[in-house]
């Protein structure tokens, strides 16, 4: 039973660092419809990042972490105006593997950039456990857990309550009736990669610490993993994104702790896909999802 | 046996969207070789009978029947090969395709070349295509639409892209063609001769047609029949005149309009 | 309605030309033939020679991603999986048991071409973006379970395709010999892969120039239209899926023989293998054979021709006063000689994308559409005075909008 609460924080956690992704990923695809793949990217970028400004430049940590949420930010504005902006318009798939493309380069990049291998990302929490009745929960977790309540209670607001919201919120409902309100569209485009970005560093961030903060060149592929968060969610629901990714890290973590062995292999690496496409088949367009009406 | 009376029947069609009640116990019949208007002002259901005809919506209650055979819940593809062919409100072409190739994809449900045969080609697939590509070469000239025959259809004018549409639906030899709105968007000369085609589908090939047509010129001189539609009910069937004289006709069309 | 002979029939329906080969296709397959025969006569070494034919493998399976994306319109991240699962069809039942060449060949392309029907079902329920991540899920699941099905795949310590039979009848190509001359292995898998890529391509061609292909893209290009019109998207969709899955396992087992090793770390199943293939179609050119096939030959030498042209490449960058590309990653140069082709492939799919996304293929197109109008162009002028006249007798008056 100790297990089972141990695995269920831990899989919370987890959970809360892929719904952090994916809110990236839906706001992006809410504004623009470009399913982007180059999150994945931006979040290895982002611990990297973090780790230069804190480790070799010696920046206080919380500093650093601020300073890259505004260096990632732009670096996806930037990304977003060069070879998104003048996609608009271009068949969907297109945009998808321009995304591919750029995930790829943003991973060689920090491959090549960061060559040293062995390269810690330190935190203030570092990774220090409690042990409360049996059960051990790290810092790191609650730290995450903490983390993600903000940003999401953050995100909900700004979304709701400002103006940069609301012009996203409406473009995201019709480009050209924003456009005719008088609403900036360009600037929700470069808003929501710009989002996109600044939660990027913090799943980096989290996700490296949670694996014992050695960083890796490998996060951008366990940043995929948000692909099923997201799409159990619903690929157009930032609520969603909470429960998507909450069920695909509990059932990551819990597939860890109770299957794999040496007989059945890494189950977790593939428990969110699977449980993925049960969701789909149930329920075509995710939990909480547009269901895409046809017409003809 | 005898020859059913009538080609199309549609009896008691019901089909709700969510709280909308699109067609209400919605029934009419069309005869073999009938040029049968449906009108109504906007809103009113033509489409979705199309698309309840088609297999595209499946309705709750009632009956469509083809030469007395039953349409509903069998796939769009599989309607198409009992004789029903259609034209779009907004055409629907394949863009990157060609004229021949929008026309042989009509024929593709009386084709038989599987994958296998095909990979082969020659033999069976190539005879195969070299029959059908002559008939649609044929209709291509019926349909005044031969100088066009090699070029992708995207890049075509509107008024000849409605003519493709038109060539594909023939070119699935079909019983019974729904024409949804054929001549919308269409200047004088062109509505002519698509008027002059429309009849010619009829009484030389001798096809029934369904026409959903908000031009009334167009539909007064073609249909033998008409049913007037209004808010997924049918208000008035009978001949051109009899319905244009209708009050109820005439009042829920200026009422919308 | 007029009955047309032959002759006339060729002439007056443009559209025969994509059935019939014109006399400039024949002359490029001419072309491509003598080159197929004569490279290996010329590039004697063995590093190159497996590089090209590596490069046929990589055109077998583009072929195949391109009738799926190409033709019938679905992407695929996941191909991968494919090449994979062919490479250990190789292993299995050609170099441990020893099964002959074309017995591991059709099983290889059986087994893909199942895999793929399986996943066809999926890609009527899912649409677009759905249907990506479901490609990748595919390959990640394909992966787990070579990692974990030992007896099959020899799990994390791979399984050799080295001795894979290679030879059909009297033909060995482990060690041809032709009128008098001996050829190595690596000459031998060159031209038995390229023969495949040549079969390969004039099914493929047979299949979209006629029924099948025909449906395909019409779902691609509108699938409820083309439901509507008596296309089955079930059967198609499926049938797409199907064709590329055994296109691109057939790939994946000459590839894998050409590795002759093939584990969990081999550059066979990784996502970036997926991408690259993406990269060669959209390169190549999108819904064409001869496309896949050019593609491939430009991108999958690439980490081969950064390599062994490292000399190029390793200037000294001015601000980091380090060389731009070293081979690897202890001659400390802001790039590694990986590193720096898979950017390249990522800048290339993104380039192509944005400024010709219609590939090489539609370069060439565009440019024989216009040296064939320079020709025509007198013959233009004549077909327009027809039209004309024609328009006066057309009360329809569609002249008018030409």
């Amino acid at each position: 039973m100790e297990k089972f609460f141990q695995l269920l924080v831990a899989g919370i956690a987890v959970g809360g660092i892929y719904a952090i992704i994916a809110l990236g990923f839906v706001v992006v695809y809410k504004v623009s419809g470009t399913f982007n793949f180059s999150q994945g990217g931006l979040v290895l970028l982002g611990a990297f990042v973090t780790y230069q400004y804190s480790g070799p430049w010696g920046m206080p940590f919380f500093v650093a972490l601020a300073l890259a949420v505004v260096t990632l930010a732009g670096v996806a504005m930037v990304a977003e105006r060069v070879v998104i902006r003048p996609m608009i318009g271009k068949p969907p798939f297109a945009m998808l593997l321009i995304t591919i493309g750029l995930l790829v380069i943003i991973e060689q990049l920090v491959r090549s950039i960061w060559t040293e291998p062995g390269l810690v990302l330190k935190t203030p929490w570092g990774n220090d456990r409690y042990d409360i009745a049996g059960v051990t929960i790290r810092h790191a977790d609650l730290w995450t857990m903490g983390t993600v309540t903000v940003l999401f209670a953050a995100f909900f607001v700004f979304f709701s309550r400002t103006d940069a919201g609301l012009g996203i919120r409406a473009t995201a409902f019709d480009q050209e009736a924003a456009a005719a309100q008088g609403i900036p569209v360009s600037r929700a485009f470069s808003v929501s990669w710009a989002i996109a970005g600044a939660v990027a560093v913090v799943a980096g961030v989290m996700l490296t610490s949670r694996g014992g903060s050695a960083l890796s060149p490998g996060l951008g592929l366990i940043s995929l993993r948000a692909l099923p968060a997201m799409i159990i969610g619903g690929l157009d629901s930032p609520g969603g994104a909470i429960a998507g990714g909450v069920i695909v890290g509990v059932t990551e973590i819990m597939a860890q702790g109770y299957l794999d062995n040496d007989t059945t292999g890494n189950v977790a690496t593939i428990a969110p896909y699977v449980v993925m496409i049960i969701v789909l088949l149930w329920r075509p367009s995710g939990l909480f999802g547009t269901r895409a009406v046809e017409r003809v | 046996m005898s020859e059913p009376a009538a080609l199309l029947e549609v009896g008691d069609l019901n089909i709700r969207f969510g709280g909308v009640q699109a067609l209400r116990d919605l029934s009419f019949d069309v005869k073999p070789r009938e040029l049968l208007a449906l009108i109504g002002p906007n809103g009113a259901g033509k489409t979705t009978v199309f698309n309840c005809l088609n297999g595209i919506y499946r309705p709750q209650t009632g009956f469509i029947r083809l030469n007395g055979e039953d349409l509903i819940g069998l796939r769009p593809s599989k309607i198409a090969g009992l004789g029903l062919a259609r034209t779009f409100q907004n055409l629907a072409l394949f863009s990157q395709l060609d004229v021949v190739e929008n026309m042989m994809l009509g024929r593709h449900h009386g084709m038989r070349t599987g994958l296998l045969s095909a990979a082969i080609w020659f033999g069976r697939a190539r005879r195969e295509e070299l029959k059908n590509l002559r008939r649609c070469h044929e209709l291509a000239e019926f349909l005044d639409l031969t100088r066009y025959a090699g070029r992708p259809v995207g890049e075509l004018p509107y008024g000849v892209q409605k003519r493709i549409e038109l060539g594909r639906a023939l070119a699935s030899e079909p019983k019974l063609i729904l024409l949804d709105e054929p001549v919308a968007g269409m200047s004088p000369a062109e509505t002519d001769q698509m008027a002059r085609l429309i009849l010619d589908i009829q009484e030389d090939l001798g096809i029934a047609v369904i026409l959903v047509e908000h031009d009334m010129h167009l539909v007064m001189d073609l249909a033998e029949r008409v049913v007037a539609m209004s808010f997924g009910e049918v208000l008035a069937a009978g001949t051109p005149e009899d319905v244009a004289a209708r009050e109820s006709v005439i009042s829920s069309y200026l009422g919308s309009a | 309605m007029t009955v047309i002979d032959r002759t006339e029939f060729r002439e007056s329906l443009p559209a025969a030309s994509r059935l019939l080969p014109t006399r400039m296709s024949l002359v490029g397959l001419a072309i491509a033939a003598v080159l197929v025969v004569a490279t290996p006569l010329v590039v004697e070494d063995d590093f190159w020679m497996t590089v090209l034919a590596n490069a046929g493998a990589f055109a077998i399976a583009a072929i195949g991603l391109n009738i799926l994306t190409g033709y019938a319109g679905q992407v695929s991240i996941g191909h991968a999986a494919f090449l994979t699962i062919g490479g250990y069809v190789v292993a299995y039942f050609g170099a441990e048991r020893g099964w002959p060449l074309p017995v591991w060949l059709l099983l290889a392309a059986l087994v893909g071409g199942a895999i793929g029907a399986l996943v066809g079902p999926f890609a009527l329920r899912f649409r677009g973006n759905y249907l990506v991540v479901v490609t990748l899920a595919l390959l990640f699941l394909t992966v787990y379970v070579v990692e974990n099905w030992e007896s099959f795949t020899g799990g994390f310590d791979g399984a050799s395709t080295n001795s894979a039979p290679l030879s059909i009848g009297p033909i060995d190509f482990r060690e041809l010999s032709l009128f008098g001359k001996d050829f190595t292995r690596e000459q031998g898998m060159f031209y038995l892969i390229w023969i495949l890529v040549g079969a390969t391509a004039v099914v493929a061609r047979n299949l979209v120039r006629s029924r099948p292909g025909r449906a395909m893209q019409a779902i691609r290009d509108r699938d409820i239209a083309a439901e509507v019109a008596g296309v089955s998207n079930v059967h198609y969709k499926i049938a797409a899926f199907s064709i590329s899955g055994a296109m691109a396992a057939l790939g994946g087992a000459v590839y894998a023989v050409n590795l002759r090793f093939i584990s969990p770390n081999s550059p066979i199943e990784e996502l970036f293998i997926s991408i690259r293939f993406v990269a060669i179609i959209i390169v190549g050119g999108l819904g064409t054979i001869h496309g896949a096939i050019v593609g491939a030959l430009i991108l999958g030498p690439l980490p081969e021709l950064v390599q062994e042209n490292i000399g190029v490449l390793d200037f000294t960058v001015p601000l980091l006063d380090k060389p731009f590309v070293g081979e690897t990653a202890a001659d400390g140069g802001v790039f590694t000689a990986a590193a720096f082709s898979e950017i390249l492939f990522g800048v290339l799919l993104i380039l192509f994308l944005m400024f010709q996304p219609t590939g090489i293929a539609g370069m060439s197109r565009k440019l024989r559409a216009r040296l064939a109008a320079r020709a025509t162009r007198h013959d233009e002028a004549r077909a327009v005075g027809e039209i004309a006249d024609e328009g006066t007798e057309d009360p329809a008056g569609t002249t008018a909008h030409e």
